[in-house]
């Protein structure tokens, strides 16, 4: 083949060599073999979706950091209440004995109340703003000390509700018990009226969601009244319906170391791994009200010690000893949970490694090939260089001289 | 019978063939670097011998005249070439502009939307936290603004690219009046038996420029050269040139016409590669980017879609029902956003952290409707994938895409070299070889005019014959 001009070979090589060093070059730089997609859009895709994996990783570590603390929080409240529940015990056991004089018992129930009070307020504990045994309900205590009569805002003896009185549809109203530790909710539908919501109340009764002798009733003033019987316990009412408006506590009624839960049941869920997902919250109706009723325990130890009889007393401190045995056990799934975090947490941390190890697989370049790569596009290029330094200046003129 | 005077003008006839010859080098070197310029070579031949009986003597030599070298083969091979290689690059530059827009940064679609999972997933730690719920509005801010960005992308480049399609029409235009200008003259000369030189370079280098732009098919005929488009669309004939015309479609996009104002925009992006700068930049600005943009359309538009969804389905921390998260203008939030234009129009159409519908049983605190969220990362609503997949596939897409254009453009640019090397070595001058023949004719041209001498010293001697023999 007849050769008549090199330069565009030699422009070629250089062309091409330079292109090598660069991409040898950056790569030794960034460490990277892909630093954009068209360097190998396989692995550039693969990235895309373990870099999202890397960051629900990191995401869901940090969720660990930020629900421990609120956990850990519950935790130490539920261990406080522990101690006080087991104060109380042997009070209440001490006030049992028979030769106990009655000045004592005296001593002992307020020794009790005092025990109420602490258990009352570590059940209001809240972490950061948010009160953790309330369940999903946590923007206001859950805690509330009862009354025994709630009225309603609206309603005057001129113009009285009536049991006609029709009620907002979709408003809400609920009851919660200190003696069952229930709530009643009761969701207002098209039509209803406060005969509705009378005979809602007595089927909560009837179900023993609120305690015996709980009604509605219209009072003298013409204003709705909801109100129990009992006078050692109370509850707590409230509603959004604008037809009688809000209710409040009647004054006067409020029922000494009587509390109700006006939380929820709900459950906070919070994700910290890809199929784990665990709760954060114990309610507080769950651990203290419902079934053996912590509070109401306390309340009827109170009672006892000051008015009961030896084997009233008795009763009463197996009641708290049976509710000290239910906080006990309610604690140790949350005690669990807390566990599961910190293993979960150390699983997250090889889960980063074993993602970044992929990661460095798919898009980082070895640094020892890489040097080795620049090292030999360095050669490459000094050879086509010196090649072309060599052939460009030579012709035939040169020797014609 | 020979004589001094035939040798006479046996040793002109040389010095004008030589000097001929001399004349052809001295132009090749001055043309060694002239893009397009062929060698010539000074065709000698014997001039007819003086028969004499039984002998004949030879009479010297003619020059016949100039031929450039040419490989018409090659020269269409490198035409084709240009053409793909033209193509393979309007695309790249296009896409090498697009491409950043999907590599992974602080700042893609990808990045983008794990931020907005993770943020609701830190969230769903603190339901009620401000501080948690600003940083989903900002995230889901940040996700709408990197789909607006990549949609701003792509249909800038468009427009560019539509600029591109007018300005190649009117270089198309220019390209093929001057080839249709050159055919007479080359014509003429090929009537008259010559070879079409010069001109003939200048209309080859033409044509190479007009491939370039677009698909061309070469003819030769005696009336010049015949050039239609890949289509068959008349563009040169004889003295003709056809010019194409680019006029805004229904589409708003410029449409190349024919000469009967028929549109042949489609046909133009025909065949596996697209040929030439305006075949290259049709396909990137009507099938390509207007592909991209229907997935990434589809993407936002689903997500944005499911994102209402489950808002929707949850309370705000008023309880109030969750209302649209994402909305999509001009339509109303509510309403099913239609899919194209989703991803430049997509923003938040929630401004304040309370209006985040992450509970699902009324309660402020409960974060029940933020975990229906999170699932999202996981489903495949969009168009049968997860949105990190769908995304992933873009990006596999858009890498893909510039990956063959830059292989399509390094092999066309490495084979035409080749065809180019192997044009120079019919065509191309050597300085080399040119100094030898500058040597060859000085020499033979020295040579010649040693016989001019010796013929006039002959003649000297043969006129003073008689006086010297006198004395």
């Amino acid at each position: 083949m007849r050769v008549t001009n090199m330069v565009p070979d030699i422009q070629y090589a250089m062309q091409q060599s330079q292109t090598a060093l660069s991409a040898a070059l950056q790569q030794v730089s960034t460490g990277l073999r892909v630093n954009q997609p068209s360097d190998d859009p396989a692995a550039a895709a693969k990235m895309v979706v373990s870099l999202a994996a890397s960051a629900n990783v990191d995401q869901y570590t940090s969720n660990i950091s930020s629900v421990l603390p609120q956990m850990q929080t519950a935790d130490s409240a539920i261990s406080s209440v522990v101690t006080s529940l087991n104060s109380a015990l042997t009070a209440g056991t001490s006030g049992a004995t028979g030769t106990e004089s009655a000045a004592n018992r005296q001593v002992l129930a307020t020794q009790v109340a005092s025990d109420l009070t602490s258990v009352i307020a570590e059940a209001n504990t809240s972490f950061q703003g948010a009160y953790v045994f309330g369940g999903s309900a946590s923007s206001t205590p859950p805690f509330v000390a009862a009354s025994t009569s709630y009225t309603s805002a609206q309603g005057t003896v001129a113009s009285p509700l009536t049991f006609a009185t029709p009620l907002t549809a979709g408003s809400v109203t609920s009851i919660s018990d200190a003696t069952t530790g229930d709530t009643m909710t009761f969701t207002a539908a098209a039509g209803d009226t406060i005969a509705t919501l009378q005979a809602k109340i007595s089927s909560a009764v009837s179900a023993g969601t609120l305690a015996a002798g709980t009604s509605a009733t219209i009072d003298a003033a013409g204003h709705l009244s909801i109100a129990t019987n009992t006078s050692t316990a109370g509850i707590v009412v409230s509603s959004n319906d604008a037809a009688f408006g809000s209710m409040a506590a009647t004054p006067g009624t409020q029922v000494a170391n009587a509390y109700a839960y006006v939380g929820n049941s709900n459950q906070n869920w919070v994700q910290v791994g890809d199929s784990m997902n665990v709760a954060t919250n114990v309610p507080g109706n769950q651990l203290f009200t419902s079934g053996t009723n912590a509070i109401a325990s306390l309340n009827g130890l109170i009672t006892a010690l000051q008015s009961g009889t030896s084997a009233q007393i008795g009763a009463a401190a197996t009641a708290v000893s049976t509710a000290l045995n239910a906080v006990s056990q309610q604690r140790v799934p949350l005690d669990n949970t807390i566990s599961q975090l910190n293993d979960q947490e150390s699983y997250l941390g090889q889960d980063t490694v074993t993602l970044t190890t992929q990661q460095t697989a798919l898009v980082g370049v070895n640094i020892a090939d890489a040097a080795t790569n620049l090292s030999q596009a360095e050669l490459t290029n000094s050879a086509v260089l010196a090649a072309a330094a060599k052939v460009l200046p030579q012709t035939l003129l040169d020797f014609l001289k | 019978m020979a004589s001094l005077s035939t040798s006479l003008l046996t040793a002109v006839q040389a010095l004008v063939a030589d000097t001929g010859a001399l004349q052809v080098t001295n132009n090749n070197i001055a043309n060694a670097s002239t893009p397009g310029y062929s060698r010539q070579l000074a065709i000698f031949q014997e001039a007819t011998p003086t028969n004499d009986g039984s002998s004949s003597v030879g009479n010297g030599v003619v020059l016949e005249g100039y031929q450039s070298v040419r490989d018409e083969l090659v020269q269409t091979q490198i035409q084709q070439e240009t053409q793909a290689q033209s193509g393979a690059n309007a695309q790249l530059a296009s896409l090498q502009q697009i491409q950043p827009t999907f590599t992974t940064s602080t700042q893609d679609i990808g990045t983008e939307m794990s931020a907005m999972f993770s943020s609701l997933s830190s969230l769903s730690t603190n339901p009620t936290s401000a501080s948690a719920g600003e940083a989903v509005l900002t995230a889901g801010q940040n996700l709408a603004t990197a789909f607006n960005t990549a949609s701003n992308t792509l249909t800038s480049q468009q427009a560019g690219l539509n600029t591109q399609v007018t300005q190649d029409v009117s270089q198309i235009n220019q390209l093929t009046q001057q080839i249709a200008a050159l055919n007479p003259q080359i014509a003429e000369l090929k009537a008259t038996g010559q070879d079409g030189g010069t001109v003939q370079d200048q209309q080859n280098q033409l044509v190479l420029s007009l491939s370039a732009l677009t698909s061309v098919a070469v003819t030769q005929t005696d009336s010049g050269v015949t050039l239609t488009t890949g289509s068959g669309t008349a563009l040169v004939v004889g003295s003709q040139s056809f010019a194409l015309q680019s006029t805004t479609g229904s589409d708003g996009m410029q449409h190349v016409l024919d000469q009967n104002g028929a549109d042949i925009t489609a046909s133009l992006t025909t065949g596996s590669l697209p040929s030439g700068d305006l075949g290259g930049t049709i396909q990137m600005r009507d099938e390509t980017i207007p592909g991209l943009l229907t997935q990434l359309d589809t993407l936002a538009n689903q997500f944005g879609t499911a994102f209402n969804a489950v808002q929707a389905s949850g309370t705000d921390q008023s309880g109030a029902a969750g209302t649209a998260f994402f909305k999509f203008p001009p339509t109303v939030p509510s309403a099913a956003p239609p899919v194209n234009g989703s991803a430049a129009s997509i923003t938040m159409a929630i401004t304040d952290p309370s209006q985040i519908a992450s509970s699902s049983d009324g309660s402020g605190g409960a974060n029940g409707n933020l975990a229906k969220f999170g699932q999202l990362q996981t489903t495949a609503f969009v168009s049968g994938q997860t949105p990190g997949d769908a995304y992933a596939n873009l990006v596999y897409q858009v890498g893909s895409l510039t990956s063959n254009a830059t292989a399509e453009s390094g092999a066309t640019t490495s084979s035409l070299l080749q065809l180019n090397n192997q044009l120079s070595s019919v065509s191309g001058v050597s300085i080399d070889e040119e100094s030898t023949n500058l040597i060859t004719f000085q020499t033979a041209y020295e040579a010649a005019a040693r016989v001019v001498t010796t013929v006039q010293t002959l003649f000297q001697i043969t006129m003073t014959m008689g006086t010297a023999a006198a004395e």
